[in-house]
This record gives C-alpha cells, structure tokens and sequence, in this order.
C-alpha cells in the first residue's frame, strides 16, 4: 500500500522522534500513562452513573451525581490531548489501521451519549428521580456498551497494526 | 531487589497464616463468636493479597539458583505447577471471605452459603498450600526430600492425585501466548476492570474528600461490590498475563512497584475498615464534611490508584531493571 507522503514528514518532526525514542520517564510512557489515567476518569464516573441509572445502588440521589460529569470531561480533555501527541509519535501506525477509526467512531458516539446523558436527564430540574432513571435508561445502557467498545478497540491497536513507523 | 530474599521471606505465611485463619474460623463456629469469624475472614483475604508477592516472587528466586549442583529442575517444576493450584483457591478463597465481610455490614446480613464456602475452599487451600511448602522445602534440602521426589518417579496416592490436577508451569505459559488475540482480550478485561475498579472507588474516594457533597457517603459505599468484581477480574487476568510471561514481569522494576502500591493499599483499607474511619464517615449525611483522618485515607487510596496505573504503564519501559542475584 502507497502510504501518504506527510506521515513520514510528522515522524521526522523532533517533538515525533523525541516521543518515540528518548529515554527520559516523561516520554513515550508518561503520555500513555495519563492517557490511562484520563480513562478511568472518564470511563470510571460515567459507568458509575450509567449503572446508577439503570437501577444499581437506588441510595445514592441521582441529582448529585451531576457534579461528575467534571471528572468524565477532565478525563476527555487529558485524553484528546494525550491522545494527540501519541497519534504525533506514531501516525503511520495508527492512521493505516482501520481498528483506530473503529475507536474513534465509538469514543464519539460514546461522548454524545454522555452529552445526552447531562442535558436530557441531569439539566431537567423538574424531573423526579423515577423520570430521571426511565428517560436515561436506555442512554446509559448504550453507554456502558460503547465505552466498553471504545476501549477494547483501543487495546486492540497493540496487535493489529500494519506499519510501526514509515516503511 | 532480592527477589529470592523476597521469596524466602513471604513463603511461610501462606500456609500458616491460612491455617491460623481456619483454626480460628473452627474456633468461631464452636463458639458462635462473630468476631472471631470476622477475624478470620479478614487473615483469609489478607493472605490471599501476600500470596501475590510470594508467587511472583518464584520465578527470580529459581533463576537465583538454577543451574547449581543439587538444584533439581524437576523438582522447581513441581513446586511451580503446586504453588499454582494453591494460589488458585487461594485466591478463591479470599474473594469469598472478602464478599462474607462485605455481608456483614450490610443490613440482610451474611448469607447462608457464605460460611460452608469459604470453609470448604479454605480448608482445601491449607492442604494445597502445605504442599508447596513441602515441594518448596525439597529444592534445597536434601535432608526432607522424599524418596519418590529423590528418584523421581510418580507420586502415588492422594498426592499423586493433587500432583496430576498441577498445571505444568511451561504448558500453562505457552497456552497464555498460543493466541495473540487470547492476550489482548486479557488486556482488554484488565482495562475495563480498571475502568469499574478506578470509578467506584474514585467517586467514593472523592467525596470523602469533600467533592459532591450532596451524595452521603453511605450510598456511594454501596457501589463497593463493583469495585471488588473490577478488582477480581484485574487479579485473574493480572495472574495470568504473569504466568504467560513469567520472566519479562519478574526482572522488571515496574512491575514491582506496582504489586507494592497495591499491597499498600491493602493496608489503606484495613485502616479505613479496621478503624473509626469507616464509621465516622458511614453516617454522615448529604452535605456533611468527613474527619481529617478518612480524609487522608481517601486521599492515599486515591494517589496509591494513580501510582498502580502509572507503574503499569511503565511496566516494559524499566525492563531488566531488577537483578538477578545469586544466592549462596
């Protein structure tokens, strides 16, 4: 396969061969290390309320909850931005493989989902906590299964790429 | 790090310390005393969490002294495939008698099939676990050697039976890599595993230190079964990721930093849990602020978290980090 020309001219970039092959602890594995990070926070809280939703732990008032959609966006900003400097250190890799646009489909949907989740159910002041869970049920089930989706395509990028760096 | 220093360290407190904990769960049901099958099931799931240490710890005291005069590999291979049947219910064990405490403390109590489990499996890991010591023993000491391990022919009886349901520690680590997609569907579960682990006990962790705190700290306590299904799934697919690739795991400084933090926050539950801690935080309501001390629990259960991902992350990029130091 012919590769596009500008993946080779990113991987030539200093900040690109310095991710890749520096040894200082702040490279390559300090990103992926916040970029793990940042998926707990986002995956984590989110399941959390997508799990209170669908009727686990009926204790905890739901309205309340609304204060960790902070976490699932800190976490998304940490990964965006993670995100982008491991796509700077290996953009062949991941650009030729179709898993990492299967990922990033699913993270899309998965984060308007959560958007969804904020406005229809938590927004609505005048909801009961029983409207609440009836009108997010079926947002939080989608939910769960896109993150878990998103992050099992994510994993699969170790195994199914093609090209490493530009052949 | 000594690994083989680490190894002869640990390797006695499985099998005893498991046996103290059925001696005093025996105790508890002739004397109908809660507390002391509390007691138990709290020395059950402690030693399921030092038996981690003691059997990553193998492989390095192995390469420690392989190859000496009198090291019999046969006899180090029985003892790995012993020391995996054991960790096996070992761990089963502990994941039960963690579930029994988490009965006790809510309101419909224990149930019924709780304590015949955990004595059954415990009872069953004592025998496992005196077996590996006993394998473990005859590596160095010609003086306890049987005779059947000294000509090494088949055992016979019931420890020829125990013997033939061992994994064989080499057949065990080529089936964890025989499929790379078997491997990354391992990877995958520990992620998602992390996902429920981190988010349960993030959430709790966050409110105790004073975030969102219109939810009462009681309810978001009761998401802990969550926490301990993500934990579970972490330490089976953790255990078996090492089985797969026992070498690369064990020489490296990452990882062993990582199973530290996670021992330390054994630690940190047990003084949240063995503590006022917990019950000066259970009963505060909506909007109330916790004590200063469940404050600095949560605040470490949270950065010790951070530190397991971080050093896991890590793990590949401080490889042969750690020595292999002969031991004579």
């Amino acid at each position: 396969m012919a590769l596009p020309a500008f993946l080779q001219t990113v991987e030539e970039m200093g900040f690109s061969k310095w991710m890749r092959e520096s040894d200082s602890v702040f490279g390559f594995y300090f990103i992926l290390l916040l970029h793990t990070v940042g998926l707990a926070l986002l995956v984590g809280s989110n399941a959390v309320v997508d799990l209170r939703l669908l009727g686990m732990a009926r204790e905890i008032p739901l309205v309340p909850l609304k204060r960790f959609f902070r976490v699932m966006w800190t976490g998304f900003t940490i990964n965006v931005t993670t995100g982008v400097l491991l796509l700077l250190a290996y953009p062949t890799k991941q650009l030729t493989n179709p898993d990492f646009y299967i990922k990033l489909t699913l993270i899309a949907f998965a984060v308007w989902i959560m958007h969804k989740l904020k406005t229809n159910v938590f927004d609505d002041s005048t909801l009961s906590e029983t409207a609440m869970m009836a009108r997010g049920a079926s947002l939080a089930k989608w939910s769960l299964a896109l993150w878990v989706g998103a992050i099992t395509a994510g994993r699969l990028l170790a195994y199914t790429y093609r090209y490493v760096t530009f052949p | 790090m000594y690994l083989a220093h680490l190894h002869l360290l640990l390797n006695h407190f499985p099998a005893i310390g498991t046996l103290i904990g059925v001696i005093l769960l025996l105790i508890s049901l002739v004397g109908k005393n809660t507390d002391l099958r509390r007691a138990s099931l709290i020395i059950f799931a402690f030693i399921a969490l030092v038996s981690l240490p003691t059997f990553f710890s193998g492989i390095g005291a192995q390469g420690a002294i392989k190859g000496e005069a009198g090291v019999s590999d046969a006899l180090i291979d029985t003892h790995e495939g012993s020391a995996m049947l054991a960790l096996f219910f070992m761990e089963l064990t502990g994941a039960f008698a963690l579930a029994g405490l988490w009965q006790f403390q809510r309101p419909s109590g224990v149930s019924r099939w709780n304590l015949p489990l955990v004595l059954l499996l415990s009872l069953m890991t004592v025998g496992l676990m005196f077996r590996v010591t006993a394998t473990g023993s005859e590596i160095r000491h010609p003086e306890v050697r049987s005779e059947v391990a000294a000509a090494g022919t088949h055992e016979t009886g019931v420890s020829g039976i125990v013997h033939a349901l061992e994994p064989s520690p080499t057949k065990f680590t080529e089936l964890m890599l025989a499929n790379k997609f078997w491997w990354a569907f391992m990877m995958d579960m520990h992620f998602i595993g992390l996902a429920l682990l981190i988010g349960t006990v993030g959430v709790l962790d966050l409110r105790i230190m004073g975030f969102a705190k219109g939810v009462s700290i009681a309810s978001l306590h009761r998401l802990l079964p969550w926490a301990l299904a993500g934990f579970a799934i972490n330490m089976v697919t953790g255990v078996l990721a090492f089985i797969g690739m026992p070498i690369f795991y064990t020489y490296d400084l990452a990882f062993w930093i990582k199973i530290s933090a996670i021992l330390l926050l054994g630690l940190n539950a047990a003084a949240f849990y063995l503590t006022d801690a917990f019950r000066s935080v259970a009963q505060l309501g909506p909007g109330e602020d916790a004590p200063a001390f469940p404050k600095f629990i949560a605040a470490s259960s949270l950065f010790l978290w951070f530190v397991v991902i971080a050093f896991g992350r890590y793990i590949q990029w401080f490889s042969d980090n750690v020595p292999n130091i002969p031991v004579h």
